[in-house]
């Protein structure tokens, strides 16, 4: 019988190894170009494992291959080529570089794949749903149970493991804000940038693995080659700061700057020392709970000394106010800005992260106060006549009786002021939170019901607090594009929101698409990265332009 | 792209096999390759061979219900992202809409549906699909 072919682009032995550990099996290596031909007319061939990079080369073998009904399977050098492979839908894919073992495993499973095969249900079925508890579908990196197998025969021979922990603080904020698919999506971009980082770092010599934590943690197995020592803890914590802002730099640039504010990362180390009368994976779980603690130790620490600065801020008055601009669909005239509060000092620079601090410390209302005070003293200097100011309350805020006394001295002109309350607020405490509204209402003000469509409610909630205006809940907008479910619920909305005699404003709006949609769909207000241009960030600066709209700010733009 | 021009594969799944054949019937003859599966267990076995682009999927099933099957398809490694995911659903409420989100659909339709709106919704679905979306 003659060997079964595995037909490669791959020079490097780990290829070769792999055909080795497959019965029956030899490998035929092909230069770049000739790979695709070769699919197309050689014998015996059993898989093709392509690792070009170039898209064309990558498109002609799976064209060649499919025709003859071989499996393809594709060793990425980068994500575009990942992405690419899951596209072309590759019968396996894994990430350079691997191992021999690794390789052999994934030709063997493409090619069960292909055979038609008297494989029960049970095991067809068992397979696709156990391959995402395996490897990190968002990501491609492999999770714990996967790493450790890999690193166990490592560990034992070189007699000592480091973990890194990387606990991105706030990402699950990022969820609660901008929902699931966006914190998907700048995990991926994590990942990428982390991986990136680590290829060109001085760990890249060494056995480094990153695994996907089922949350949003990231945990890293060091384990150096031998002859070489183990990184001290020095060289570790400038490598960490480095990786820092090599992430936040992708994020911001992939994601924005709101996004890029939230991301916090704290790192905590633990040694792990083989012992060969415990159990390994036991030994690695502990040394990874002892690195999480290490991380959260450090973000304590990190927290008091932003408690200071909040103190220091709040006594100084040391906040400003970024004024988002609401612009109207149809036209990009400005309609009102949104107040967003942020702290001069850089450690306070994200809303988010200022009030998180304050909750904590229990100065939320004070910070609140300010923030108000600040937003509305603004109203004067850098809003329109006509413009609406757009001022978020928090609901304990809304409870509290001195807030009522606190705006009547501050607003010259409730008409012009829109109160933005969550749709959650009114359900804890609901006769009493519409008493509240009316007295407002008395006096001028309007109200905007924020988060609307986020689940907590249905639409009848939302009615009874008659609100003048809906805003959507920003994980709606998010790719809506591409997404009918959503736009079929912000039409639902649109709809109703025309009966109630209601405006609804769409939030989050970050490209040109989402804009598009919307607007088709009739939403009546825009808001969002797409149309704010962010504002120099040691201060205050002229108010924002909005690109296409007819107001010019009164000074050039820095 | 390797299938460039040629319509995506309909992967359609329903226990009740009159809306199975009256689907595929119809799909079939505006040139849609189109798999068939009974249930969620034959629909993930088939998922994986044959890797369809698109997926009709019934929400009420005996097993496995359609927004299992959903999320599972969504969430696995290789092929999750390249398939869009249909629901097809006697539920029409705001709640649904916001479950069906939740799971990863990317589309839905309302029984009891007639063929045009079905192939409207396909048609849509496909064309996001060759945009590389």
């Amino acid at each position: 019988m003659s060997p079964v072919v595995l037909l490669t682009d791959s020079p490097d032995d780990t290829a070769a190894a792999a055909a080795a550990l497959l019965d029956g099996w030899r490998v035929d290596v092909r230069a770049e170009r000739e790979l695709a031909p070769a699919a197309g007319d050689a014998a015996d061939v059993g898989a093709v494992l392509v690792t070009t990079d170039n898209p064309n080369a990558l498109r002609d073998v799976f064209e060649r291959a499919r025709a003859r009904g071989i499996p393809v399977v594709v060793g990425c050098r980068n994500d575009a080529v990942r992405r690419r492979a899951v596209e072309l839908r590759a019968d396996e894919w894994f990430l350079l570089p691997a191992t021999a073992d690794e390789i052999a495993a994934r030709v063997r499973s493409a090619v069960a794949r292909r055979v038609p095969s008297g494989a029960a249900l049970a095991d067809r079925v068992g397979r696709v749903e156990y391959e995402s508890m395996l490897y990190d579908f968002l990501t491609g990196l492999p999770t714990l149970p996967v790493m450790i197998e890999r690193t166990r025969g490592l560990i034992k021979e070189r007699g000592e493991l480091i973990v890194l922990y990387l606990n991105f603080v706030r990402y699950s904020k990022i969820e609660e804000i901008y929902g699931w698919e966006k914190l998907d999506a700048v995990l991926e971009t994590t990942a990428s940038a982390v991986r990136e980082f680590l290829a060109e770092s001085t760990l890249s010599t060494s056995r480094v693995m990153v695994s996907a934590r089922n949350d949003d943690d990231f945990v890293f197995f060091h384990v150096p080659p031998a002859g070489v020592a183990v990184a001290t803890d020095a060289e570790i914590t400038e490598l960490v700061g480095r990786l820092e802002q090599f992430v936040a730099a992708r994020i911001e640039a992939a994601h924005g700057e709101e996004i890029a504010a939230l991301f916090d990362i704290y790192v905590g180390r633990a040694h792990v020392y083989y012992n060969p009368k415990m159990r390994l994976e036991r030994l690695i779980y502990r040394g990874i709970r002892e690195a999480a603690n290490a991380a959260k130790g450090i973000e304590e620490r990190e927290r008091a000394r932003k408690v200071a600065d909040l103190r220091a801020s709040l006594r100084d008055r040391a906040v400003y106010i970024d004024y988002h601009p609401i612009v109207v669909a149809g036209t990009r005239e400005v309609f009102g800005y949104e107040a967003l509060a942020r702290g001069v000092m850089r450690s306070l620079r994200s809303p988010e992260v200022m009030f998180e601090v304050a909750a904590e410390a229990d100065l939320i209302w004070e910070l609140s106060r300010l923030c108000r005070s600040r937003a509305v003293e603004g109203m004067r200097t850098r809003l329109g006549p006509d413009e609406l100011l757009f001022l978020n309350v928090d609901p304990h805020d809304f409870a509290d009786p001195a807030f009522n006394e606190e705006f009547e001295g501050e607003v010259a002109d409730p008409g012009r002021v829109v109160v933005e309350i969550t749709e959650r607020t009114a359900i804890k405490d609901y006769p009493k939170f519409r008493e509240r509204l009316k007295a407002f209402r008395e006096r001028g003000y309007r109200f905007a019901v924020d988060d609307a469509g986020s689940g907590y409610a249905g639409l009848g909630s939302i009615a009874n607090l008659e609100p003048d205006f809906i805003k959507l809940d920003i994980s709606l907008i998010n790719c809506i594009d591409t997404n009918f479910i959503k736009q079929n619920l912000v039409e639902t909305m649109v709809r109703f929101a025309n009966d109630q005699g209601a405006m609804v404003i769409a939030e989050g709006v970050e490209r040109a698409e989402e804009f598009e949609t919307v607007k088709r769909l009739g939403v009546h207000l825009v808001q969002g990265f797409y149309l704010h241009r962010p504002e120099a960030h040691d201060g205050p600066g002229p108010a924002a332009r909005v690109p296409g709209s007819e107001r010019e700010p009164a000074r050039a733009e820095r | 792209m390797a299938d460039a021009g040629q319509l995506p594969t309909i992967l359609v799944v329903d226990d009740n096999q009159d809306n199975t054949e009256i689907i595929r019937h119809y799909l079939e003859a505006r040139g849609y390759p189109i798999i068939v599966a009974y249930d969620g267990e034959e629909a993930l076995a088939a998922f994986e061979t044959v890797r369809p682009s698109i997926v009709l999927l019934d929400v009420m099933m005996p097993g496995r219900d359609g927004w299992e099957v959903c999320r599972i398809m969504k969430q696995h490694p290789a092929l999750g992202r390249a398939v869009r995911v249909i629901m097809v659903t006697a539920l029409d409420e705001w709640e649904d809409k916001r479950q069906a989100l939740q799971t990863g659909a990317d589309d839905y339709v309302a029984k009891p549906f007639d063929l045009a709106t079905l192939a409207a919704t396909v048609e849509r679905n496909a064309a996001l699909l060759t945009a590389g979306a």
